[in-house]
Order: structure tokens, then C-alpha cells, then sequence
């Protein structure tokens, strides 16, 4: 048999951090190829390694049965191997040809011939079934236009094996199903496909083979079709773990959190809610689903405080919070948990302590007079640290010496002891590991249980489905629609996601 | 209707050109520096040289080509010393850049007094200026063969690089390169362009359309060099750079409106009127012209004002009346 890729007792360490020990890896040709794992396991390490950005410290590469020294991304690409990495590289105000061509002008005379670039263009979309305009600005196209042409750049520099680092973490589920028909074409062409994912439906859906990491090693590379899905968990894992819809108590309360017909525009000064609306009760966890980029965020960031929004109405236990400055809103009772938690959840420069002092450092009993009680201080850094299992050297150790998962944690266990009766949580997990996941989910319902009133933000549908009550799908601005978390189908999510109104069997969709 | 007439006639456009071109160069090379991602405040500090070195160079040789040169020599020390700072080093660039300007002008006054022995200005010495450029066959073209013959060489060279520049970035690779570089360096950077190495070309090329444009002050507006004789056209072309976002064209029309009310601001002392209200004529229409410029393409600032203004009345309406709120909750 005839491998496309052949790593041989790779190992790369950084330091004393052993990223990829002794894995070998072998891709066939005309397969599509997942590698899966949880954040941490190395897959990004090992593609980085096969495509020349990383050297190994150990170890063989050999592609299409020749030993190859890859010593950056160039080789990599004259040995036919091409990379789509997770963030797009495009440049917003060059048209799709001269991105797609980018680095490798066609030129005539000296000067870059912008006709044969679009030519080349078309029939490269035109062949592979990747549909774009080649005039058209990058700026103005969607994320999963563009990660077409990202791909189209790696096919014009004539890869033959692509890997793709977790292509469907940008995409509707619609978007991720074209994607998939794409690979499969390509595998149909005789091109290989490497497809570096932690969702495991789609590694069930579209892979041939599956390879495993779990610390840095390759723990299982096995046909798809041999394992099922709660092997592949336990493969990543090591143990089982469940992400089915978690047990719980009925609804107890009354409304807690009201937001009336919310109007606001983003930095671009576009309209980024237009007109939502909705309710949650104590005791009640919403989740709002939407790709990412669809005003989740501008809506944690206006019921929070820090942007402004234009028109609307907030209400928190009946009291207007409307306008009201971040601290008011904290004040008032509402812990909000940011989506991009190194920006506005932790100071990465300070210690795990002052971290979870931040915010309440005025208030009795964590400092009297004005002056921070260090020894309260020290005995409930001590308590949070050990109650939300956080791991870290000492309470006195840098947010940024955390691992994603871990600094989430600090941020969980501050906001949740802060007293607040409403709990705004954006992306509760997003980078964070399996393991991680699970007692951050368990912490969340058992903030339901004592009662808080609980808006969580997600673009990962399957912890909104283990989590929320009701789901609130966003795009555009608007909430397209409400699905019961029960209740849920994930192709009427998707439809909803894309902006699209399916048929009106679910009754409480409305629209704007 | 009379004093109009006075005012504008061929001879204003034919100042206008003139007064247009020196502030031309530098914005033009300003462009590279701006395409790429570098915010160069240096510019007059390197036409300040290039407008004293070009001098040195003519007296010492005779030859005003030869002092374009060294003009433009000095000009590029400067700016391979700002790239160097700036994309090496990893400095500010507003703080380099204006380190670099008040430099030039220290050096300039300093190097006059020891080699001439004088303050103010230079001229004499066996100074020369470029000559100016007469097209062949304009007596045909009537009073616009007027216009567009007689100015010194930089002058043509200052507007046929607009149309070059415009075909540079959007034709030749190095600047798409440019382009790139300045809009997404990680984009650059995967594709294996090396940014400093571009950086460095942009600082350069900079270098050498403001050491032009210093030479041209000195040897081909006029012929003599005078202390701080950029007198913030350095400045004024960063402006324009800023609101042409380092385009040509855009960059041509901001110099025009400038040189325009440079021109008008002459016209108006021999008018009579006090000379040193004429001569913020063309800053205060150029501010006002940024102004208006920033008004319409960044209304950011005037919306967010309007909108917290809003916010702020919208708020008060919400506490006059809170019932019809509770009213309509309860169904």
C-alpha cells in the first residue's frame, strides 16, 4: 500500500514540555484523514512539524514513500503538502484572484496580469467545486467563503495533501456540509485530506481512517467505520464522558433578567442587535445559539454594561439597568463571564489571587477601610482554587502561566461567588478541554440549582443542548427563533443559524 | 468682480502647480511608508536635509544634478536610520520620527553657522538653481501650453509619479507587497514576504520622494536655502496621508487643495492684506478641509456624542414614566 504521508517516531519538545512523543502516523492516499483530540493533545504541534513551521527533535518524515527534511512552510509546499490554518490569513481589500495568487503572481511584462489571475481563478474554483467570484473583495465574503479561499490558495500552489486545522470551528452547519462534500470530491481526484477536528460527528461523518492524540501520543489510528463515537471519547479521554442533555430540576422562579426590543451597533458602527428581546427566570439557564459574529457578543457586552446600546430596555428583577455603567450592572447582580476571557475576564499579569479579588476589592468583607484583608484574601483563593478544582502551582501564580481551561476556572469562580443573581456566560468553554468542559458544565447547572438565572452564549450547539432550558438561535441581530432545549433538532438550528425560517412546525418562531 | 478677476487667471494655476509640487513629493513618498504599515511623522526632518544638502552639493560642485543627489543622500541617511529604529528596533514611530525632525533642524542651523558662518538662510556662493523645462511646441497650445511649460524638472517628475504610484500598487508586486504588509503583515508573513525587508524598502523609497521634494524647495521653487525652510509642508503631507489612507490620487487632490490656497494666500498680500493673516490662508483651508473630510468618512466620534446624548435622554424618559412599563408587562 502507497502512503500519501508517513511520520516516523516523531517526537517534538518545547523545553521540558514533551508536545509529541514517538508518534507515527501513516495517511493513505485518496482518504480523508482525522486527527482528533482534546485541546493540548498535540495535533496542532504534529500538522506544524509536517509542514514545515516546526522541526522535530526526533524522528522521520516521508511523503509519497521519500524521506523528506522539511525546513519551512516552502519545502513543505514544493513536496505538495498544503496547510489551511484555523485563522485565515486573507488580505480584506485585495479581490479573491489576488489573494488566491498571492506570493506567486502571474505576471506579464513586470506587472501582475490581473485577467490571467481570475482566468486561473475561475477554473481552479470551476474544477474543485469551490464556488467564488474572483473579482470580488475579500472584506465583503463570509468566513466559509473565505476559508474557500484559503483552500484555493493551497490547490493553486499545487498541494496534492491538505490538512485542514479544525475547519468547521467558523462554520454553520450548512457550511460545514458543503466542506465536507468538497474533501470527499477531492479524495475523488486522488488528493489526500488530513482534518484535525474535536467534533466528533463530523470526524464520524467525513473520515475514512481516525488517528487519536492524547498527551502528545497517538493512542489509536483506525478505520472510521470500526469505532463508534463513544469510543472515539474514551480514545480522546481516556474515560468516558457524556455530553447528553444533563439532569435537572424543574424551573422554580420569576422573570429575573428582561431585555426588551435591544437595539446596538458594533465598532463598525453596524447595527449589531436589532430588536431582541427575551426573558429568563431564576432557576433557568437560556442559551443563545449563532455562528459567531452574529451579535451574541455585542449582547453580553450591552446586558453587561460595556457597550452602549442605541434603544431597548433592560430590566434586572424588575429594575431598569438600562444605560447603567458596567459597575452599576455588576453591582446590581449580574456576573458576566466575557468571551474572550485574556481581554476582559483576567489581568494575565496578575496573580490567581488579585484575579479573584477583581471587581469586589472595595467590598467587606475582602477589604475594610480601604485597605485589602490579604488573609481573606489568601483563605478564599485558597477555597475557590480547591472548589473549582483550578489547577495551578500556588494562588500566587500569573494568570498567563494557566492553561486555557484552568483560567476559564478563575474567571468561573469569580463571577459565580460574586453574589449575583443573574449570570451572563459567554462561551463557557470555548479552548477549554473535554475534562474541563464536564466540571465547568456541572458548576453551571449547579448555579441553576441555587436558583441564578443563567444566560449562557455558546457557539458549540452540543453544550447549549446539554445545558440550556430553552435555546434562543441569534443571526443577524435578530433571534431568529426559540427551541425548547428537549426539544431540539439540530437541522432546525442550523436552518435557524443560517438565517433561514424553517417551516413553521415549531410554533414560538418569530420574526423581525 | 474686478479684485476676482485679479485673483484667479492662468497665472493662479501656474502658482498653484508650483506650490503643489514640493508638498506633492513628500506626500507621494509618504504613500510608501503609509501603505506599509508605518506611520511617518519624519517626512519634514528629511526634506529639511534634502532641501540643505541639496545646497551644499551645488555650491560645492557647481552642478544643481549633483546636488539633487546629495540632497537626496542625506534624505535616505535619515530614513534607513527611522527604519532602522523603527523596524529593527521595534521604537515608536512618532517618537523616532519626531526626534529625527528636530535633529534635521538642529543640524541644518548648526552646519550653516559653522560652513557659512551665518543664521537664516543661504544664497550666493555660486548657488544654482535647476533649470527650468521648456516643452517643445506649447506656443501652439495658446494660454494652456502656458500652463503646463517652464517649471523645473521635479515639477513634472512630482505629477507623473501620480499615475505611476496609482499603477505601482495596484500592477507591479512590490507594491502589492507594500499593500499587504501595511493591511495584514501575518498574511505576509505566512506567504514567506519578509516584512522588514519590506518595511526597509517603503522607509527608503520614502527617503528618497522627500529628499527630492527638499531639493526642489531649495534648487527649483527657489534658490537659496533658508532655516526650517520645509515650514511644515512635512507635517502638512502627513495630514494628507492620513485621510488619503496613502493613496495617489487622493493624495494629488489634498496637495492641490493645499497648494491652491498657498497660491491664493500670495495673490491676496499683494492685495494688501496683512501677510501674516495670508499666510495661515493655507493651513487654516487645509485644516478645515480635514476637518470636513474626517467629518464625513469617520463619523464615529460625532455618532457615539449623538448617540450618548441620546442614551442619556432616552434613560430620563425611561424614570418619568415607569408605569406604562409595568402596565404593559402585565398582560
Amino acid at each position: 500500500m502507497s502512503f500519501a504521508i508517513e511520520l516516523k517516531s516523531i517526537t517534538k519538545r518545547f523545553g521540558s514540555f514533551v508536545a509529541n512523543e514517538d508518534v507515527n502516523l501513516a495517511v493513505e492516499r485518496g482518504k480523508i484523514h482525522a486527527i482528533i483530540g482534546e485541546n493540548g493533545a498535540g495535533k496542532t504541534t504534529l500538522m506544524n512539524v509536517l509542514f514545515g513551521l516546526l522541526q522535530p527533535d526526533e524522528g522521520e518524515i516521508w511523503i509519497d514513500g521519500e524521506k523528506k527534511v522539511l525546513p519551512n512552510p516552502a519545502a513543505a509546499i514544493a513536496a505538495g503538502i498544503g496547510m489551511v490554518h484555523q485563522h485565515f490569513k486573507l488580505v480584506p481589500s485585495l479581490t479573491v484572484a489576488e489573494n488566491v495568487f498571492l506570493g506567486m503572481e502571474i505576471r506579464k511584462g513586470g506587472l501582475i496580469d490581473h485577467a490571467a489571475q481570475i482566468r486561473k481563478t475561475a477554473e481552479l474554483s470551476k474544477q474543485f467545486g469551490l464556488q467564488v467570484d474572483p473579482t470580488e473583495r475579500v472584506g465583503l465574503l463570509s468566513v466559509g467563503i473565505e476559508q474557500r479561499i484559503e483552500i484555493l490558495k493551497v490547490l493553486a500552489r499545487g498541494a496534492r495533501t491538505i490538512i485542514l486545522d479544525e475547519p468547521t470551528a467558523v462554520l454553520t452547519p450548512q457550511e460545514s456540509r458543503e466542506l465536507f462534500q468538497t474533501l470527499r470530491g477531492f479524495v475523488a481526484q486522488g488528493m489526500t485530506v488530513i482534518f484535525i477536528s474535536h467534533h466528533l460527528e463530523e470526524v464520524m461523518e467525513v473520515s475514512d481512517t481516525v488517528s487519536v492524540l492524547r498527551h502528545g501520543k497517538n493512542v489509536a489510528s483506525r478505520p472510521t467505520a470500526e469505532l463508534s463515537k463513544s469510543d472515539l471519547v474514551q480514545l480522546m479521554v481516556g474515560r468516558l464522558v457524556s455530553f447528553d442533555r444533563l439532569p435537572r430540576g424543574p424551573i422554580a422562579g420569576k422573570t429575573v433578567l428582561e431585555v426588551e426590543d435591544l437595539w446596538c451597533r458594533d465598532e463598525r458602527q453596524l447595527q449589531a442587535l436589532k430588536g431582541v428581546s427575551f426573558q429568563v427566570r431564576a432557576g433557568e439557564i437560556v442559551g443563545i445559539a449563532g455562528v459567531a459574529g452574529n451579535g451574541q457578543t455585542e449582547l453580553a457586552e450591552v446586558l453587561s454594561g460595556l457597550r452602549p446600546s442605541s434603544h431597548g430596555r433592560i430590566k434586572l428583577a424588575g429594575r431598569d439597568i438600562t444605560g447603567r455603567s458596567a459597575r452599576e450592572i455588576r453591582a446590581a447582580g449580574v456576573g458576566h463571564v466575557p468571551g474572550d476571557r485574556l481581554v476582559r475576564g483576567v489581568d494575565r499579569n496578575a496573580s490567581i489571587a488579585l484575579n479573584l479579588l477583581m471587581g469586589r476589592q472595595d467590598q467587606s468583607p475582602w477589604s475594610r477601610h480601604g485597605i485589602i484583608d490579604r488573609t481573606y484574601l489568601q483563605q478564599q483563593t485558597k477555597a475557590l482554587i480547591e472548589r473549582f478544582d483550578i489547577r495551578a502551582r500556588s494562588p500566587e501564580s500569573t494568570a498567563k502561566s494557566l492553561s486555557g481551561g484552568n483560567i476559564q476556572k478563575v474567571v468561573l469562580a469569580r463571577e459565580f461567588t460574586g453574589g449575583a443573581d443573574c449570570l451572563l456566560i459567554d462561551q463557557p468553554t470555548r479552548g477549554v478541554d473535554i475534562g474541563a468542559q464536564e466540571s465547568i458544565h456541572a458548576e453551571i447547572m449547579r448555579q441553576r440549582a441555587a436558583g441564578k438565572a443563567i444566560l449562557v452564549i455558546s457557539v458549540q450547539l452540543d453544550e447549549l443542548i446539554a445545558l440550556a432550558d430553552r435555546i434562543l438561535v441569534m443571526f443577524g441581530g435578530t433571534i431568529m427563533g426559540e427551541i425548547a432545549g428537549d426539544r431540539v433538532d439540530e437541522e432546525e438550528i442550523g436552518m435557524l443559524m443560517a438565517g433561514v425560517v424553517p417551516d413553521p412546525h415549531s410554533q414560538t418562531v418569530d420574526t423581525v | 468682480m474686478e479684485v476676482l478677476e485679479r485673483l484667479l487667471n492662468v497665472t493662479l494655476v501656474i502658482a498653484t502647480i508650483r506650490t503643489t509640487a514640493p508638498i506633492l513629493l513628500v506626500a507621494l513618498g509618504g504613500s510608501f511608508t503609509t501603505k506599509a504599515g508605518i506611520f511617518n511623522i519624519g517626512l519634514e526632518g528629511q526634506m529639511l536635509v534634502g532641501a540643505f544638502f541639496a545646497v551644499i552639493g551645488t555650491i560645492a560642485s557647481g552642478s544643481p544634478w549633483i546636488g539633487v543627489l546629495c540632497g537626496v543622500a542625506a534624505a535616505l541617511t535619515l530614513a534607513l536610520i527611522f527604519a532602522l529604529l523603527v523596524v529593527t528596533f521595534k521604537a515608536n514611530e512618532v517618537v523616532v520620527g519626531l526626534a529625527l525632525n528636530i535633529l534635521a533642524g538642529g543640524m541644518t542651523v548648526s552646519l550653516m553657522k559653522a560652513i557659512f558662518g551665518t543664521r537664516g538662510s543661504i544664497f550666493g556662493h555660486g548657488l544654482v538653481g535647476l533649470p527650468p523645462l521648456k516643452l517643445p511646441n506649447v506656443k501652439d497650445l495658446g494660454w494652456f501650453g502656458q500652463m503646463i511649460s517652464g517649471y523645473t524638472p521635479l515639477v513634472y517628475l512630482a505629477f507623473i509619479l501620480v499615475p505611476v504610484l496609482i499603477l505601482f500598487y495596484n500592477r507591479a508586486r512590490l507594491g502589492l507587497y507594500i499593500r499587504v504588509v501595511g493591511e495584514k503583515p501575518e498574511a505576509a508573513e505566512a506567504l514567506g514576504i519578509s516584512i522588514t525587508r519590506i518595511r526597509y524598502t517603503a522607509s527608503l523609497l520614502c527617503g528618497l520622494l522627500a529628499g527630492l521634494a527638499g531639493a526642489h524647495l531649495s534648487l527649483g521653487y527657489t534658490t537659496m536655502f533658508t532655516e526650517n525652510m520645509s515650514s511644515g509642508r512635512g507635517f502638512m503631507a502627513v495630514a494628507i496621508l492620513i485621510f488619503s489612507n496613502g493613496d495617489p490620487l487622493k493624495i494629488l487632490l489634498g496637495c492641490l487643495l493645499f497648494g491652491f490656497s498657498d497660491a491664493l494666500s500670495l495673490r491676496l498680500q499683494t492685495l494688501g492684506i496683512s501677510s501674516y493673516l495670508v499666510l495661515a490662508v493655507p493651513y487654516l483651508v487645509a485644516l478645515i478641509a480635514l476637518f470636513a473630510l474626517s467629518y464625513r468618512s469617520r463619523p464615529r466620534v460625532i455618532q457615539e456624542t449623538l448617540a450618548s446624548m441620546g442614551r442619556a435622554l432616552s434613560v430620563k424618559s425611561n424614570t418619568i414614566k415607569p408605569r406604562t412599563a409595568t402596565d404593559a408587562s402585565k398582560p
